[in-house]
This record gives structure tokens, C-alpha cells and sequence, in this order.
């Protein structure tokens, strides 16, 4: 199992807990983070910019503009 | 503080001012001491529309009287208001030129690409195709990509010249906004007829009215914003690929003593590009070891630098006022330019060394440079001869080296899309992270600090001590164009910052999703990824329904190109509380100021501000940010209640 390292917190109720610190990767990244491919043809491609777009390109999801009543 | 560090907060900055005192080399931080800017000029006092003129109403130093008002007018009876007005509306108009030629320039290169006569091209971003497909309507289906690509060029170019209706990609911003244009009518129908309509009607004896002026700028500024700037950053991305986070460098530092040092700078991406491309060709890397070399060293500068920044990692050398140091190094040995922000005094400087200066568009060609002009259809052949011009000089060099040796790390490559994959994952990419961390409070708002430099101020402080500011205060910042540089070189543009420099609460946003306080979204015409960005917090909802709901505001406090204020403009028009620093060019009309400052926010929901001192322009940006927050009622800290059962029937039961 990896080693994790600890950090101290205080907790709401006022205790110092310990908690898992952050698990950044040391050093600079050498390769640029390349998310878009992960999408390997169109149909995934199509189903990303549905969800992923989706304030452009769905009717499936709720916001500002989706509310019956208007404000 | 001395006289030479008033000029610059940047000490890689300093050093070659003083290194170009030394070498005898004179650059605008010389010019600036000696030549004051225009006093009449300045507050857009000064008409030269007709040559009857030119006319000059400056505004009085002492309250005037209705008599004295009435007389301060031009030959033709064109009162302070008209000619104030008119002087705006023109930087709107070339700003907004500014930016679409450049598009029209990349939509003819995405075309010839789609038909396959620039073969050195290609489609790299095949979801940025489809993306842009769907908003011009254009069917996907199992049509091959050349048959979609030749679709969005021909409608992305048919916008130019478009005569009735409105431009596609309004329709990507929120709803209301959409109405407001459109009730206002603002929303502009074609994005050359807005610029020849908006220069018709600021020539002698057309409209003479000033809020008529200023909202028809409006429609031309958004012509920009939503038009051709939109289509650059969109095209370009297709072509080149949408950025995402990568590592970058930025400074002089990033010169090299003993390679080949070549500086592409202004606003195109398409040479870059090709420059990148072959710079590993054997023919070139023959040529560098021939001289002597240890290889060579591609650099940016302005947003030629952005623009290959976010996409490749290539180093930044520097902003705006940075680009005659750069050559004062004495290591570049050549510097190539193509459209906007090119300083005529390269020229100048270059011989102060052995720089050679490249032109390349045939739009802007400089007197004392060498010409080599960019053909996209032999793209490789001429970025070829480009590095042999520049590796042939290395040899010329003179013994007034100096680099200075301050680089900073970055992370860039902030495109709306890429903060949307960020925040929400792959499976839900999101702002709903943003906009729930805006509404608990941890993120107090959202600003845009973007523009040039501008040497009439002290060169990066205004821009950096705003962002500092900011995002102490726990306002995001976005950014692009030199605005962006700055923050890179003061180390502001990595995930480290937001420990370092932000407030708290965005500090423990940023440190669990793993962002920047403060994100780099490209070159100047990439603002129009912010109005995305924007556009995509109002429709996740929970902030209102319209960009100037949404806690959040805009800034160039150095800004010195009409580009800028074009951009200025289309962000007001598009809601935003927008301030301007160093000067403001309408001061010589006090009802268009006020008409801009307060009375457009009554019809557009946008206005302009004007503050030069940067911590006072912070506040009230942050006054701005929490007068919304008060207005969505999310001013302040409300107790989470957890719903047991029994509330919940309580609740269905009502």
C-alpha cells in the first residue's frame, strides 16, 4: 500500500485530527495533460459535447435557464 | 525608487533598459520622458473627421458656463459629446477590424485546409469540429470530416459578409442576454457590415447624436467579441488543437547564449505553427550545427507567443514592452513579426545589434526589414527560410551579450473546455464546482484581466498588483494577452500561487482541483473564451440568468490598443462591469463618460469604469463582485440544514 502522508486539522468541534494529505505528484509535469484524447471516434466524441457541452448542445440537464418559472 | 524603476516592475526588464542605455540603443522607455502625449488628443478632444478642421474642444480646467458649453464646438457645429463620441466609436471600429481580419485570414486558411489545398495543414481537433459543427447547424452524421470542415469554412466566412439576420454564435449566449440585444438592437446582423456602418456613421455630418454613437459601437464591439474573434479563437483550434494544461516558460531568461535564438511576435498562429513544425527538420538542424550552434531556440512574444504557448509549451520572452529588449540582448538573431502590436522602432533597435527583422504579412510591412512573406501554400518552404535567415546571422552576433536570468514557470492552457473537463471529471464535466464554491462563498468572484502594456505607466505593475489583489480577495482571475504574461512571469500561473498569493477560500478550491489562482486563456482574441466561460456559469445556474447577474467583473489597466477597447466594449455590452486604467479616452466629454460609467448599464446591464491606481480599480471590482452577490442573495454564510424525513415530508407536503 502506498504511503500516504498526514497532515494535522483542526476539526469543527475544535480537535486537532489527523487527516490524509494531498497526494500531488512531485515535480513538473513533462507531457501536456491531453484530455481530449480520450475520446477515440465520434460517436464518443458526440456523446461528450452532449454531456460535457451539454449547456449548448442538451436539453437533459437543469440550470438557470431551465426553471418552469422564470425569474 | 530610482527614475529607471519607475519604468518597470520586471527586473529582466530593468536590465536591458539600462543595457540599452549602455549600448547606446534608444527604446520607448526613452521616448516616453521626452514626448508627453497629446493633451487634446488624449480626451478625445480633437476632431479631425473633415479638414476643415482638425477642431479641438478640449474640456475646460474650470466649470463652464451654458454659454461657454455652447460654443465649444467644431466648424460644423459638432458639439464636445459628438466628437468625443465619435472618436471612441472609431477605436471600436479598427479595434473590431483588428481582430475579424485576422479572422478572416484563419477561416481562408481553415477552408483551403478543408479542401485540401494547403496540404501542410490539418484538422487536429476533431472535436472542436463537431463542437462548432452543431452551433452553425451544419449535419454531422457519417459525413467524412473534410465534407463537415468545408461546411464551417464556407459559413464561417459567409458571417464577414453577412448582410441581414444575426451572427451564429450569438445564440451560444445566455437567453436573456439574447433578448437584451436583440430589444436594444445591438445584435449585430454581419461582421464587416457593423465595422463599415459604425466608420460611416462617425464621418462628418452623419450621426451627431452621442448615445446613439456609443451603442451603435456596441453592436460593432460585439461584432467583435461573439464574431470574429469567436471564429478566430474556434477555427484556430480545430486547426491547431484546443489548448490544455501544459508547462511553459516565460522571460528573457528563456533566450539562449549558445543556440539560435528566434523571435516569432504578434498575433497570428499560422507561421508559429509551421515554425514549430520543422524545427527538428535535419536540413535545419544540419544548418545550426554548421554555424556552430547548439541548437535552436524557438520564442514568443505578445500573442504570436500565447497562441504557440498554449498549445505547444513554446517559451515566452515577453509582453508588449518587452519586444525591443528582447532584441537588446543581442542574442536574437532574428525576430519575425506578423500583424498588430509590431513596434516600427524594431527596426531601429535591430540595427543597435545584428537582430534581422522578418516581416512576413502583406498587410504589415516595416521600413529597414526584410520581407519574407507567409504563403500558407508553401507554409514549410518559407518557415524554412525564415530559420536559415536567422540561423545564418548566428554568426554575426556582436560581443554586447547580455541575457538576464529570469525565468519563471507556468501552467497554461486554460480554454473554457479544458476548466469545464477540470472542474467536473470526464464523465460530468462541469462548472458546477465553480458555481457552487461562488455561492458558499469560498470564491468571492470571478474577474477577467486581460490587455497590453502600456509604457505610459510603470510597465506590469497595474496588471499585477490588480491580480494580486484579487485573488487575495479570492476573486478567480482569467486572463489573456500580455495581461497574462505578466502574471506568468510573476509566477502567478501555477497551481503553487493560490498557497502563496489567493485568499483562503479559493486557495482550497484551487488546491482541490488542482488549478491556478489565476488562468491563462490565451491571446487577445481568446477573450472571447471568458464570454464562454461566462456563459457556461450563468447556464449551470444558481448565479442568475444573465452574465451581468453573475458575481464578476473585467479589467485592463495598461491597456494602450484600440483592440482593447473594442474588447472593453463588447464585454460591457455583454454585462460586464469592465475598468480601464493608465487614461480614458472620452475625459473631454463629461456626459459621454458618465453615459459610459453609469447611464449603460441601464439598457446594456453593462458598464464601463476608469480607475488608474490599481488597489482602488481592485476595490471596486470587488464592490461590483459583492453588490451582485447581494443581489442573488448569497452575501452571506447561511447555516447548511440536513434534511431528516420528516422535514421532507413537511416539504412535500407543501
Amino acid at each position: 500500500m502506498a504511503e500516504y502522508k498526514r497532515d494535522e486539522k483542526v476539526a469543527f468541534n475544535g480537535k486537532k485530527v489527523e487527516i490524509l494529505g494531498s497526494t500531488f505528484e512531485e515535480g513538473k509535469p513533462e507531457t501536456p495533460m491531453n484530455w481530449r484524447k480520450k475520446l477515440r471516434n465520434r460517436e464518443e466524441i458526440l456523446a461528450y459535447l452532449k454531456t460535457g457541452e451539454r449547456y449548448w448542445f442538451s436539453d437533459e440537464w437543469v440550470g438557470s435557464e431551465k426553471r418552469k418559472t422564470k425569474a | 525608487m530610482s527614475d529607471i524603476e519607475k519604468k518597470s516592475i520586471d527586473p529582466a526588464t530593468i536590465e536591458m533598459i539600462e543595457k540599452a542605455h549602455i549600448d547606446g540603443c534608444e527604446t520607448i522607455f526613452d521616448r516616453a520622458d521626452v514626448m508627453k502625449p497629446c493633451p487634446i488628443g488624449a480626451e478625445g478632444s480633437c476632431c479631425k473627421h473633415c479638414y476643415m478642421g482638425p477642431c479641438r474642444v478640449p474640456a475646460p480646467k474650470k466649470k463652464e458656463g451654458a454659454l461657454e458649453k455652447i460654443r465649444r464646438i467644431g466648424l460644423c457645429g459638432a458639439t464636445a459629446e459628438t466628437i468625443s463620441a465619435r472618436n471612441f466609436a472609431r477605436m471600436v471600429a479598427a479595434g473590431t477590424a483588428a481582430h475579424c481580419d485576422h479572422a478572416r485570414g484563419v477561416a481562408k486558411v481553415f477552408l483551403a485546409t478543408a479542401k485540401g489545398e494547403v496540404p501542410e495543414f490539418q484538422i487536429k481537433d476533431e472535436q472542436k469540429l463537431y463542437q462548432v459543427a452543431m452551433d452553425f447547424g451544419i449535419e454531422i452524421g457519417d459525413r467524412p470530416i473534410r465534407e463537415i470542415a468545408i461546411d464551417i469554412g464556407e459559413r464561417a466566412l459567409a458571417e464577414f459578409g453577412r448582410q441581414e439576420g444575426e451572427l451564429i454564435f450569438l445564440k451560444r449566449a445566455p437567453l436573456k442576454r439574447q433578448e437584451i440585444w436583440r430589444n436594444l438592437g445591438v445584435a449585430p446582423r454581419g461582421i464587416d457590415r457593423e465595422v463599415v456602418e459604425l466608420l460611416h456613421r462617425t464621418c462628418m455630418g452623419v450621426d451627431q447624436d452621442y448615445q446613439d454613437l456609443l451603442i451603435s459601437a456596441a453592436r460593432c464591439a460585439l461584432a467583435d467579441g461573439w464574431g470574429g474573434s469567436m471564429i478566430s479563437t474556434e477555427l484556430q483550434d480545430i486547426l491547431f488543437g484546443n489548448p490544455v494544461p501544459i508547462l511553459g516558460q516565460v522571460n528573457l531568461g528563456v533566450l539562449k547564449k549558445d543556440e539560435v535564438n528566434v523571435v516569432v511576435h504578434g498575433h497570428e498562429p499560422l507561421l508559429p505553427e509551421i515554425m514549430v513544425g520543422v524545427l527538428n527538420d535535419p536540413d535545419i538542424q544540419q544548418a545550426v550545427q554548421s554555424v556552430g550552434a547548439k541548437g535552436i531556440n524557438l520564442a514568443g512574444m505578445c500573442c504570436s507567443a500565447n497562441e504557440i504557448l498554449m498549445r505547444h509549451g513554446i517559451p515566452v520572452a515577453g509582453n508588449f514592452l518587452q519586444q525591443e529588449l528582447a532584441i537588446v540582448t543581442g542574442v536574437v538573431d532574428a525576430m519575425v513579426v506578423d500583424i498588430q502590436c509590431e513596434m516600427q522602432s524594431l527596426a531601429q533597435v535591430a540595427k543597435c545589434y545584428h537582430t534581422k527583422l522578418i516581416t512576413t504579412s502583406p498587410k504589415a510591412k516595416i521600413e529597414g526589414a526584410i520581407h519574407i512573406e507567409f504563403e500558407e501554400r508553401e507554409a514549410q518552404k518559407v518557415a524554412k527560410k525564415i530559420l536559415m535567415e536567422a540561423i545564418e546571422n548566428f554568426s554575426n552576433r556582436k560581443t554586447n551579450v547580455e541575457i538576464p536570468s529570469h525565468v519563471a514557470d507556468m501552467v497554461v492552457g486554460f480554454s473554457h473546455e479544458t476548466i469545464n473537463y477540470l472542474l467536473g471529471g470526464f464523465f460530468r464535466a462541469s462548472y458546477r464546482p465553480l458555481n457552487d464554491n461562488i455561492i458558499n462563498g469560498r470564491i468571492r468572484g470571478i474577474a477577467g484581466v486581460v490587455g497590453c502594456n502600456n509604457a505610459r505607466t510603470t510597465h506590469d505593475d497595474p496588471n499585477l498588483t490588480l491580480i494580486k489583489e484579487l485573488i487575495k480577495n479570492d476573486v478567480i482571475v482569467l486572463t489573456t494577452g500580455c495581461a497574462a504574461i505578466t502574471s506568468g512571469k510573476a509566477g502567478l500561473l501555477t497551481p503553487e500561487a493560490a498557497k502563496l498569493y489567493a485568499g483562503d477560500g479559493l486557495a482550497s478550491v484551487c488546491e482541490a482541483v488542482g488549478l491556478p489562482p489565476v488562468l491563462h486563456m490565451g491571446a487577445c482574441v481568446d477573450n472571447s473564451r471568458i464570454l464562454m466561460a461566462a456563459t457556461a456559469v450563468v447556464k449551470d445556474g444558481g448565479l442568475g440568468d444573465d452574465i451581468s447577474d453573475l458575481p464578476a467583473a473585467g479589467a485592463a489597466l495598461e491597456w494602450m490598443h484600440e483592440k482593447a477597447i473594442a474588447i472593453g466594449h463588447y464585454f460591457v455590452a455583454s454585462g460586464v462591469f469592465t475598468v480601464f486604467g493608465t487614461v480614458w479616452p472620452t475625459t473631454g466629454s463629461e456626459p459621454v463618460s458618465r453615459f459610459l460609467f453609469e447611464e449603460l448599464e441601464n439598457s446594456l446591464k453593462g458598464k464601463w469604469g476608469f480607475e488608474p491606481d490599481p488597489r482602488k480599480a481592485a476595490k471596486l471590482m470587488i464592490e461590483h463582485i459583492d453588490k451582485k452577490r447581494k443581489a442573488l442573495g448569497i452575501d452571506r454564510a447561511r447555516e447548511r440544514v440536513l434534511f431528516d424525513m420528516a422535514k421532507r415530508r413537511e416539504l412535500d407536503a407543501a
